[in-house]
């Protein structure tokens, strides 16, 4: 299972990071069902976005589940949002996440890129 | 026309940056400094899609947000997508043998990359970025605006005694580039200060086309209601209506934009606005038309697509009112010792309380209010809790006079953090003096209104409470402006919809409150003398036929008012949430009515009419609010409720 993201704003705007399973990146749960991986400002995040200082030192996951990616916001203070025709809708609990449907955390934009698997 | 090269963008590009306390050399900052250009290249691909530099620049701005005061690198770093997009124009300058690259060649690397975020802004605008792409390599700089050639007639029934502004002849001709001639056939009304007309255009060959509605106004209002509708109004449309057609026009060298309205289907007779045909043919046949064309063409898609909706009456309606304060701005560095301070989110109860003690020449310190509008001419800026078309983000609209002393840079969306000003004037001072320019017959800030033996309360003294009823109510689509102005009747009496301009998710029924309001303010007050004696007989009319009694009314103009009014509350009936429970459409007539006083515009006898309403409809309310509130007893009861008279329903 493979994971990349592509960041869309912000100072590292256009980086793509790149996360498997099999290097060890993420967590699997016990069952082995589902795969996490953790955005946040600590060092230890998967996906570390410490240039950004409107994001939670553990912001959100991001879940493979059930064959579906999955957007799981962890009470951050300054929120998770996916993009709206007028403003942002903000992120409360776990919501499916499409490819390539861009969302934010904190400030910075970002999104699933496809991958050839 | 002077070539700008890529250093001297990217050295705009880094001010930007510091500006928004960014830190780093994004696609952002660059394609901003290539708009900033004056007639550059990016703004005038823009401006033929018909958007202005500036609004775009708002939007991008809006998008990115300022960063925190905090510095969390030193040095100053390109972005991944920045160098990449820098490769790209250096290799097409390479490709076209340049000594350096230029503007073109950035905007041309921009658009390919076509990810980054002022190209998915662009987007949002329903921009062809194809279509952009090769407008930017086929640039020719020379190319002259075109001053179009035209003749620009009037109809016989065009009312001549309103003249079209010189400003707004020229963007009309550039609307109609490539006609011979337009014949303007009439002005429709409109309170937002736009223009608004029905235009046929006339081919070359004398071959008339359809007539369509134009309607020219400032340019960021126009832009707006183009963004509404690509975002909201296009697929929600009934097939029967009006349509945006083309794209906005912008000339360069003016502040106004235009758009313009196809009426789908029917075409060889000119469309007229309902105000104009009740006062030309009366209300004949306005039940009909409000019922049969109106409302059954459109509720399909808008009002009967509605869902529960439980919310405080502020969140639909503050922003209706006059701004909360209106402030003179003070220098940070003259910070006053003990400030009122307002941050959002509003803490109402408090605000309440406090508000009421403030006086002119009183300091406040605004935290996190979001600026609406930075109006230069008038050297103020607007703000309110949000941004956005929805009703509550418009709530709370606070006015800081003197922008020309502001030493930073503010754009329309911007979420500021610290603002002070001293008190100019609060929304009582102002609601106040728009009840004192009714000249009424009683103390302007007396607690009832006497009717006879019914005592009305004075709205002046209700309205704030009134916003903070709950109303178990419902949302839908909703037109947003439904007054008479923009309901188009044309031939065969069919029903079109026009100005899409506030149109969004809300409470059901504000669009009937706002139409009661037209109907009465607009249309059927004209005939009837302005005095106050006249008016009460109006309101007792209206008072009985809310009880449900065959009104004995002898006079005929009175009757028939009732008459459109029956048809319209038949509507509304329909509407409610709740069967038989009118709670809801009373608060928002209450306040679509009180809001009618403070229009310069509206005549006399009809501010004093919906004044009266507005009582009315706060008696009928707190009667309904009595009923529930027998069941269960509150002790602030008293400080709501008139007292009621009783009667003997019979006796009516």
């Amino acid at each position: 299972m493979r994971l990349d993201l592509m960041i869309m704003s912000g100072v590292e705007d256009g980086l793509r990071l790149s996360y498997n399973i099999e290097n060890g990146d993420g967590q699997l749960s016990e069952d082995q069902a589902t795969w996490k991986v953790s955005i946040g400002r600590k060092d230890d995040s998967d996906v570390c976005l410490r240039y950004d200082s409107f994001i939670s030192r553990q912001h959100a996951y991001i879940c493979w589940d059930n064959n579906q990616w999955w957007l799981e916001d962890c009470g951050s203070t300054n929120g998770t949002f996916i993009e709206d025709t007028d403003s942002d809708a903000r992120v409360s609990g776990t919501i499916p996440i499409e490819v390539s449907q861009l969302f934010r955390v904190g400030h910075t934009w970002m999104r699933i890129e496809e991958t050839d698997e | 026309m002077h070539v700008i090269s890529l250093k001297d963008i990217l050295i705009n590009a880094r001010q930007e940056s510091v500006q928004m306390r960014h830190h780093y050399l994004g696609v952002e900052h660059l394609f901003i400094a290539m708009l900033q250009i004056q007639a550059g290249i990016t703004a005038s691909i823009i401006e033929d899609y018909g958007f202005t530099a500036e609004y775009v620049i708002d939007a991008i701005r809006r998008k990115t947000d300022k960063g925190s005061n905090q510095r969390l690198w030193a040095g100053f770093q390109y972005t991944p997508r920045t160098e990449v997009v820098l490769d790209v124009t250096n290799d097409l300058a390479m490709d076209s043998n340049l000594p350096e690259a230029t503007e073109r060649e950035l905007l041309i690397a921009i658009l390919t990359e076509h990810d980054s975020l002022p190209i998915r802004v662009l987007q949002t605008f329903g921009m062809n970025l194809h279509a952009a792409t090769l407008a930017a390599i086929g640039y020719d700089p020379k190319r002259e605006p075109q001053t179009p050639d035209m003749n620009v007639l009037f109809a016989e029934s065009y009312d001549a005694t309103q003249p079209i502004e010189r400003e707004q002849l020229f963007v009309l001709r550039r609307m109609f580039v490539g006609h011979k001639t337009i014949r303007i056939e009439q002005r429709l009304t409109g309170f937002s200060g736009a223009l608004v007309l029905v235009v046929t255009p006339i081919n070359a060959d004398d071959h008339e086309d359809a007539p369509m509605v134009v309607k020219i106004q400032d340019a960021d209002s126009i832009l707006d209601e183009v963004h509404r509708f690509e975002a909201h109004v296009k697929s929600s449309l009934p097939l029967q209506t009006a349509r945006l057609e083309d794209s906005p026009v912008k000339p360069e060298n003016s502040d106004l934009a235009g758009i313009k309205y196809t009426l789908v289907a029917h075409s060889g007779s000119v469309p007229m606005d309902l105000r104009h045909r009740v006062q030309i043919s009366g209300t004949a046949d306005l039940a009909r038309l409000l019922q049969k064309e109106l409302f059954s063409q459109f509720k399909v898609t808008w009002w009967q697509q509605k869902r529960p909706f439980r919310f405080q009456a502020w969140k639909e309606y503050d922003w209706l009112l006059p701004p909360l304060l209106t402030l003179d701005f003070i220098p940070e560095n003259d910070e006053p010792e003990m400030p009122l301070i307002v941050k959002i989110p509003i803490n109402r109860a408090k605000l309440k309380t406090k508000l009421t003690a403030l006086q002119f020449g009183d300091d406040v310190v605004l935290e996190n209010f979001t600026v609406q509008k930075v109006d230069r001419q008038n050297n103020v800026l607007k703000l309110a809790v949000g941004f956005g078309s929805e009703a509550d983000k418009r709530a709370y609209k606070v006015e800081m006079r003197g922008v020309n002393n502001f030493s930073k840079t503010f754009y329309r969306g911007e979420v500021v953090e610290h603002l002070v000003g001293t008190v100019w004037k609060t929304r009582y001072d102002m609601m106040l003096d728009a009840v004192r320019d009714l000249e009424p017959d009683f103390e302007p800030d007396d607690r009832w209104i006497s009717l006879e033996e019914i005592q009305l309360p004075n709205p002046l003294l209700a309205y704030e409470n009134l916003l903070d009823r709950h109303i178990n109510g419902s949302m839908s689509k909703i037109h947003g402006d439904l007054h008479l102005g923009n309901i188009l009747v044309g031939p065969n009496n069919s029903i079109w919809l026009i100005d899409f301009g506030h149109t969004r998710d809300g409470h059901t029924l504000f669009d009937w409150a706002t139409l009661e309001v037209s109907l009465l303010g607009d249309a059927l007050m004209n005939g009837f003398e302005s005095d106050w004696n006249t008016i009460r007989g109006i309101i007792k009319a209206l008072v009985t036929m809310e009880n449900g009694h065959e009104p004995s009314v002898a006079n005929e103009q009175i009757s028939m008012m009732l008459e459109s009014i029956t048809a319209l509350r038949n509507i509304v009936r329909e509407c409610l949430t709740n069967e038989g429970n009118w709670y809801e459409y009373y608060i928002a007539l209450a306040l679509c009515a009180l809001r009618a006083i403070t229009w310069k515009t509206m005549s006399l006898g009809s501010r004093r009419l919906l004044y009266l309403v507005s009582a009315m409809a706060i008696l009928e309310m707190n009667r309904k609010y009595l009923n529930m509130a027998l069941e269960t007893p509150s002790p602030d009861l008293t400080d709501v409720l008139p007292r009621i008279p009783t009667r003997d329903p019979n006796e009516l």
